[in-house]
């Protein structure tokens, strides 16, 4: 059953010029960070060749540009969540879903990895561009994989945020705002711990310390089970909503 | 439990916003059964309608579709489920092809019968020629029978439609009337419509809901006991009513009469050979169909009948 939602969401996203509009500009502003990158690369190839422990053509062009990504997906994700479920409930297609033999929590989970899917895509592009610097660079595969994979997990915890914002607000606009408030709120919630404070749940809650600890190489299962803990936190969230229609008492 | 007793709802009751909406409504619904659920705006038809289909839980009350308690065994209630909102829920970036696998699919149809079921219900509901059509592009008739369709797709024992006929243009209404007298030998139905004529002609038994309580639910036996009579000069009632088989009399504007009567076809004619013997100059008889409408506007503009 979560199949049968789940491919129905996706072609559903496909059907939409929201998703592709989404897609290509995706698509456009990280090939153009890329190419920057590769640009100031070869400006100091010669003087990195230089240097003990210089970084190489893997931190200076691929580990950038997958931060970028994380930090689109932001705005991106938010904007592609905010109706799967709020939409059906302005729609009225929720009664069919409600009046099918289905639990909510198979909704929940059909949604969330139609989302996926088309997210899955949107990260195969950004993984793929890297992979074209091995024509003639020696490519660090380890902080690649580390640095892709890092931006897989995040983008699946923001879908799950995302769709449960959306079955907790009954207009997408809102709930991509929500969603946009708190994965921001997330990002930053570390800065007070930069400026010298000793502020250790704040370090601990901030998505971008995580996010940059796997992505540098440094993978444990601290930083992998937060935002695994925090997708299934929002899809918990998500059902029991939805059942919270069904049963009100 | 009687086999043929598909749906049974018992002291439904609803709140919205610490407002009580229903007060313990009590339904059942048998096999071949269509019950007309008719109601003012606003007296909880569609609040009835979405609980008895598990879009809505009740805060007290049972609802069972074939014995399985919608609370306690929902996914077991619902496969017996067919449900019309009143907004048919449709995704318009779909075609209607697409539209009806994936509600079968999603009623746990497999493969093959999924074929089946959608080629029968679009045939049931003339939507052949559009089945590579976008839903979206779609005139609203063929809108509400795409829904129609999703209802039926699954053949459930319980068929619940929220005013059926709604946009509908009168060929299309006829066509989906005749789908639901169809449709009612094997299925128990739940029908609301503004529409009382609609009611009369289809349904066997009317529910009639005012302020969140059913008022009236009674079968809808002999269709009509009502004479509505159109004489050329002035009558005292008191004369017709002593016509053989009339039981009461009601001098309206114009000349008009509304006689209430036990047998119709003895009344008519006793009526007709008074007004040839007096000269009454008889310009109109026919059978008052204005029955249910009677009931209804008393039932429903009357509060004093809820105080008692």
């Amino acid at each position: 059953m979560i199949g049968v939602i789940a491919k129905r969401e996706a072609i559903a996203l496909f059907r939409t010029p929201l998703a592709w509009a989404l897609l290509a500009m995706t698509q456009f502003v990280l090939a153009y960070q890329f190419l920057a990158q590769i640009e100031i690369y070869l400006q100091f190839e010669d003087k990195l060749r230089s240097m003990p422990d210089a970084p190489g053509i893997t931190e200076v062009v691929v580990t950038p540009t997958i931060g970028t990504a994380a930090m689109l997906m932001l705005f991106v994700i938010p904007v592609l969540t905010m109706s799967s479920i709020s939409g059906e409930r302005r729609n009225g297609t929720l009664a069919l879903l409600y009046s099918s033999p289905v639990k909510c929590a198979d909704i929940i989970v059909g949604k969330f990895f139609g989302v996926c899917f088309l997210l899955s895509l949107v990260w195969a592009v950004v993984a793929l561009m890297p992979l074209s610097l091995m024509w003639g660079a020696p490519l660090d595969l380890g902080t690649y994989a580390c640095g892709t994979g890092a931006l897989a997990l995040l983008m699946m915890t923001y879908a799950a945020i995302g769709v449960m914002f959306s079955t907790l607000f009954t207009q997408p606009a809102v709930a991509a705002v929500m969603s946009f408030g708190l994965l921001g709120a997330l990002w930053l919630i570390d800065w007070a711990t930069r400026l010298g404070q000793d502020a250790g749940l704040f370090a601990y809650l901030s998505s971008l310390n995580h996010f940059q600890r796997l992505a540098g190489g440094l993978v444990n299962s601290a930083d992998l089970s937060y935002f695994v803990a925090l997708s299934i936190a929002a899809l918990a969230v998500s059902t029991w909503r939805l059942n919270g229609d069904l049963k009100p008492l | 439990m009687s086999d043929d007793l598909l749906l049974s709802a018992q002291n439904l009751t609803r709140y919205y916003h610490g407002r009580k909406v229903l007060h313990g409504v009590d339904l059942e619904l048998k096999r071949g059964e269509v019950l007309g659920f008719l109601g003012p705006n606003g007296a909880g038809k569609s609040t009835t309608m979405k609980l008895l289909s598990g879009n809505l839980g009740a805060h007290d009350g049972v609802v069972r579709i074939c014995g399985h308690d919608m609370a306690d065994a929902p996914l077991l209630a619902k496969r017996h489920i067919g449900y019309l909102p009143e907004v048919p829920p449709l995704y318009l970036e779909a075609t209607v092809d697409e539209y009806l696998k994936f509600c079968a699919r999603l009623r746990k149809l497999n493969a093959r019968d999924c074929v089946c079921a959608i080629a029968k219900a679009k045939r049931e509901c003339d939507l052949e020629d559009v089945g590579s059509r976008l839903i979206g592009n779609l005139s609203k008739g063929f809108k509400q029978r795409v829904g129609i369709a999703q209802a039926l797709l699954h053949e459930p024992a319980v068929v619940i439609l929220d005013e059926p006929t709604n946009g509908l243009d009168p060929n299309q209404i006829r066509a989906v009337r005749e789908m639901i007298r169809g449709l009612s030998k094997q299925h128990a139905i739940i029908l609301s419509s503004h529409i009382l004529s609609e009611v009369q002609t289809l349904c066997s038994r009317v529910a009639i809901l005012h302020h969140g309580r059913i008022v009236f639910n009674a079968d809808l036996g002999a269709p009509s006991s009502a004479i509505s009579l159109h004489l050329g000069v002035v009558v005292d009632p008191a004369v017709l009513e002593k016509i053989a088989g009339v039981e009461s009399a009601v001098a309206l504007e114009d000349g008009r009469y509304l006689l209430h009567v036990d047998n119709y076809d003895r009344a008519v004619e006793a009526v007709c050979r008074s007004a040839i013997e007096h000269n009454w100059a008889l310009q109109e008889i026919r059978r008052d169909a204005s029955i249910l409408e009677n009931v209804f506007v008393e039932l429903t503009c009357n509060d004093a009948i809820l105080e008692s």
